[in-house]
């Protein structure tokens, strides 16, 4: 404590030094006079007195010097120096420093925004209590793949049993509701959860309250931060008013706090309720008594004190009691768990592997800018050798000339991340406006948290000083006698292979690394874009409807998409109008296994089929092709089922034969099939062809309702969105309280599909451009600085009689020299890194022989122009003037 | 009269502490006149060396300072001990205490074998 307070004393002492001179001058010549007046006392002549005294006080300079360090920080006082004399140095040399800096600051702004997904995605636990203790639990049977959720029985087992936790609750991860509030109604999701839920996650609340036991089925809701500011106004007073959703009336308790959304921090849920009270909002629910019906998401908080390893073995015993009590069911199933706030190990393998190779990427950036700087400072250091050598002479130590230069590219650093954090600042912005093709809320905004800044301060500050160790080392060893007569004092004769041109060897062969990544997805990209989705994309509008939300059981609900398919039909410039429960290119769809019908049980082929529900006029709306067979029409919710598949399904199911007329099931249901239609995309552009069986949307709602609502499109004549206005208010005619969600055209929701391809050749064609511009401006430096430093030489060559021409060619063969060393380098390492990419690339292989014969060529071409420049200086030099120039 | 001794390194803080607490507010000279005059004049107090001292002692809290007048009416600075200095002086005298006796223990061992 005392250090301490000595130490800010001593830190205020910095200020104000002149009043404290004066000061402590004073006190000196008191003591002085003091000894002096002593003296004289005790006999001695006045001078005398006074000269004992100042004897006595040990040398009045030394003194004041120990007493002025004592007052200060001597170590930050000389640091300031430095400080302000790097800065005034730099400032001098305003262009390099301006270069240095922004190529800094390009390849800390690449690091931190992608750094700033790795801490939103992988770092960042849940505000939820003590992150650590609170642990997902997932059950896994033997044999299939990790990981399933909990049925209630099971949920209720482990929470009455195991003692390893202090509260295990579980919640039902996604209700799609419409709610009410100020203005339209609107369409959000929400959770069901235990009445512990609050308890155990620990949730900060904005205000209220969450559940307490006895609110099992409570008609109670708690809503999120951000629904709360937009439906009702941030409105304080809100706990006990009541809101509507989905039609049932719900009494708010509390607003959980803004940086919540989920348990997994991926989907972004809005609101809360009871489990006992999800029935009422859930289309069909699993039972609650089975089982096998795996619809819970289970989180438990540790005891304090209890150990992960205890937890485990406990839940493991739990299992082997559990498979004994109930043999048919709990057989061979076991538990585990994650902390709880992080990604599902399936789902997190995928993210790593994409960050990081981004993360590479962007190093790869990162250490190309940084040799390029490292090069400029060697090319100062070079003009700044006598300098450093005058100051060596006077007496400055090596040390103090060091420390300067690692000053001065520090401070480059610290400016280089500074700059990186604002691009990074902007580049979040506008990848957290990107929206991802998929019909259910997911959060993934990005911003720079504590993490990504210190992770951004750090790195620029190491690079900073990574990059000046060797030019400052260099530079504080100039061979003083030459550099004090003017010559060059870097220059070591003999060696050929200096540092710089190591550098810039490693800066290409890094580009070409970074290019051929990048050129690998420009070219899955272009190929994405040659990918036929098999429907049209252009005059085609969408907007979804989800009537059960609002209380439509399943008659009324065909009734109300019929009419509003007349009414919106009957509107000009319409050319149809037909529903669906979900369009292609939507990354979700239902499946299941198909078999033929009558076929003996040995010889059952099960074919995994996408399913949709369409109504009459569907393909030809959607511009799907029709092959053999006809459309549907005239069907009854209670008639003959149906079915039109696609081409696939009836190569795949009938190899060849005739399938109209066939029967189809999947379990319970037979389907005749009426028609074959045209292959199309169904989840996502990326995807092999899969199997599809369209079913009539009048035969499916009732016994099997769409989870995520009902799909209006309309097909126009002229511009969809132009009638936009038109459908709503269609829609609102016949129920002014439907909340009506994803309006898009068809081409926007295209577009939407191209998000993976379109995002990672938008980061890797950044990357790479900003890569090889500063792996071009390197070049151009090292080669610049090599004919500088060669004027003379060149000089006497052409005063012996060299035509410009060899000159030229003698420079741009150094320059080829050294980028062909790097491809060569740089291509192996290319080949390799490739196959990381492999798994987001569309329609090219990861060797793609374009891609890898391009690169090399195109960097071939501009290093030839970067070191064609310096190349023609060179053989402008005037013999005369070159010999005259020392 | 001995050989004069320097100032071990360390101890001038707290000397200069005990002669506050006993003598009260002193001036920078007074107080290195004292030290030399309780040390029975053995210890040679280069007088340079006691105004860093003094600082670091006043930085930690331990005394504060204000000008005034001495006796015979010259401006001079006079240094006083807090309440924390107070407790600094009884805190470091009984450390001190156990490491003198401590290694008188080794003295006395090391001559008795």
């Amino acid at each position: 404590m005392r250090k301490l307070r000595a130490f800010w004393i001593r830190l205020l002492g910095l200020i104000g030094t002149r009043r404290n001179d004066d000061d402590f001058a004073a006190e000196l010549e008191s003591h002085v006079a003091l000894h002096t007046d002593d003296g004289i006392r005790a006999g001695l002549s006045p001078e005398e007195a006074r000269r004992q005294a100042l004897i006595c006080l040990g040398g009045a300079e030394q003194t004041r010097q120990a007493y002025r360090e004592r007052r200060g920080l001597p170590w930050l006082e000389s640091l300031f120096r430095d400080f302000g004399y790097a800065l005034r140095t730099l400032g001098k040399h305003r262009g390099a420093t301006a270069a240095a800096i922004l190529s800094i600051g390009l390849g800390i702004g690449a690091n931190a925004t992608i750094f700033s997904m790795v801490s939103r995605f992988l770092l960042r636990p849940a505000p939820m209590g003590d992150p650590t203790t609170l642990l997902a639990l997932q059950t896994t049977h033997e044999g299939d793949e990790c990981c399933n959720n909990f049925s209630f029985p099971v949920y209720t087992d482990i929470r009455d049993q195991a003692t390893s936790f202090s509260g295990v609750a579980a919640y039902f991860e996604m209700i799609p509701a419409s709610i009410g509030g100020s203005g339209e109604p609107e369409r959000v999701f929400g959770q069901a959860v235990t009445s512990n839920f609050f308890q155990v996650t620990e949730l900060p609340m904005v205000l209220g309250r969450g559940f307490v036991n006895g609110e099992e089925s409570a008609p109670e809701v708690v809503l999120g931060a951000g629904l709360w500011q937009r439906r009702f106004n941030a409105d304080r007073e809100i706990a006990g008013k009541t809101v509507t959703i989905s039609g049932h009336t719900f009494t708010v308790i509390g607003v959980v706090t803004p940086a919540f959304h989920s348990v997994e921090q991926i989907l972004g849920t809005e609101f809360w309720v009871p489990l006992g009270s999800v029935a009422q909002l859930a289309p069909i629910l699993p039972s609650q008594g089975s089982r096998e019906d795996h619809w819970l998401a289970v989180v438990g908080r540790l005891k304090p004190g209890v150990t992960r390893a205890q937890a485990a073995a406990e839940l493991n015993t739990l299992a082997q009691r559990f498979a004994v009590a109930n043999p048919k069911t709990d057989q061979g199933n076991r538990f585990s768990f994650d902390q709880a706030g992080t990604m599902p190990p399936h789902e997190r393998s995928g993210i790593v592997l994409f960050l990081g190779a981004l993360m590479v990427v962007v190093l790869l950036v990162l250490a190309i800018a940084g040799a390029n700087v490292a090069n400029l400072l060697f090319a100062q250091a070079a003009s700044r050798q006598r300098d450093m050598a005058v100051r060596l002479a006077l007496g400055a130590t090596r040390a103090g000339l060091q420390r300067q230069m690692l000053t001065e590219s520090l401070l480059l650093g610290l400016g280089g991340g500074v700059l990186g954090v604002v691009l990074s600042l902007w580049a979040t912005r506008t990848l957290s406006a990107l929206h991802l093709p998929i019909p259910v809320p997911v959060d993934l905004r990005i911003d720079l948290d504590w993490r990504v800044l210190l992770f951004a301060f750090a790195l620029s500050a190491f690079s900073g000083l990574l990059l000046g160790v060797a030019p400052s080392w260099a530079a504080a060893r100039p061979k003083l006698a030459n550099a004090l007569k003017g010559e060059d004092a870097l220059a070591h004769p003999g060696r050929r292979i200096s540092l710089r041109n190591f550098l810039v060897v490693a800066q290409v062969a890094m580009s070409v690394v970074l290019l051929s990544i990048t050129g690998l997805f420009l070219r899955s990209m272009q190929s994405a874009a040659n990918i036929d989705i098999g429907f049209r994309s252009k005059g085609l509008l969408m907007m979804s409807v989800d009537p059960r939300v609002h209380g439509y059981d399943a008659p009324r609900t065909i009734a109300f998409l019929t009419q509003l398919q007349q009414r919106v039909a009957a509107l000009p410039g319409v050319l149809s109008a037909v529903t669906t429960d979900n369009t292609p290119l939507s990354n979700t769809t239902r499946s299941d296994d198909f078999h033929v019908t009558g076929v003996a049980d040995k010889d059952k082929q099960n074919i995994n089929t996408e399913l949709f529900m369409v109504t009459p006029g569907y393909f030809e709306t959607m511009g799907i092709p029709s092959i053999s067979g006809r459309d549907f029409g005239g069907e009854t919710a209670t008639g003959l089922k149906t079915a039109v598949v696609n081409r696939a399904f009836a190569e795949r199911v009938f190899s060849g034969s005739n399938p109209i007329g066939q029967h189809v099931a999947d379990g319970g249901t037979t389907y005749e099939i009426i028609g074959v239609v045209g292959n199309v995309k169904a989840r996502s552009l990326g995807e092999e062809t899969r199997p599809i069986l369209y079913r009539s949307l009048q035969q499916s709602v009732a016994n099997d309702p769409s989870f995520l609502g009902y799909t209006l499109v309309v097909h126009t004549s002229g511009n969809p969105a132009a009638i936009a206005q038109a459908v709503r208010g269609q829609i609102h005619a016949l129920d002014p309280a439907m909340a009506i969600y994803y309006e898009e055209t068809m081409e926007e929701h295209v577009r939407a599909a191209y998000f993976l391809p379109h995002l990672a050749a938008t980061l890797f064609g950044a990357f790479g451009f900003i890569g090889l511009v500063l792996a071009a401006v390197g070049l151009y430096g090292v080669m610049s600085y090599a004919v500088s430093r060669r004027t003379r030489e060149i000089g006497i060559r052409m005063a012996m009689g060299a035509q410009p021409g060899t000159v030229e060619r003698l420079i741009l063969s150094q320059g080829l020299m050294l980028t062909l060393i790097a491809v060569i380098l740089g291509w192996p390492a290319a080949w390799m890194v490739s196959r990381l990419a492999s798994s987001f690339l569309y329609g090219i292989q990861p060797h793609d022989v374009i891609t890898f014969s391009i690169v090399p060529a195109f960097l071939t071409a501009v290093a030839l122009v970067a070191c064609w420049i310096p190349a023609r200086r060179a053989a402008s030099i005037d013999p005369m003037r070159a010999l005259r120039t020392e | 009269m001995g050989e004069k001794t320097d100032v071990w390194q360390g101890t001038l803080a707290l000397m200069a502490l005990r002669t506050l607490e006993s003598m009260g507010p002193l001036h920078g000279y007074g107080l290195a006149r004292r030290i030399e005059q309780i040390s029975g004049d053995r210890l040679q107090l280069n007088y340079g060396t006691l105004y860093p001292a003094l600082l670091k002692l006043e930085q930690e809290g331990f005394i504060r300072s204000s000008w005034g007048l001495s006796d015979n009416n010259r401006r001079a600075k006079y240094y006083e001990l807090t309440r924390a200095g107070e407790h600094q002086v009884k805190k470091a005298a009984v450390e001190w205490e156990q490491t003198t006796a401590i290694l008188a223990r080794f003295l006395t061992s090391a001559e008795e074998a």
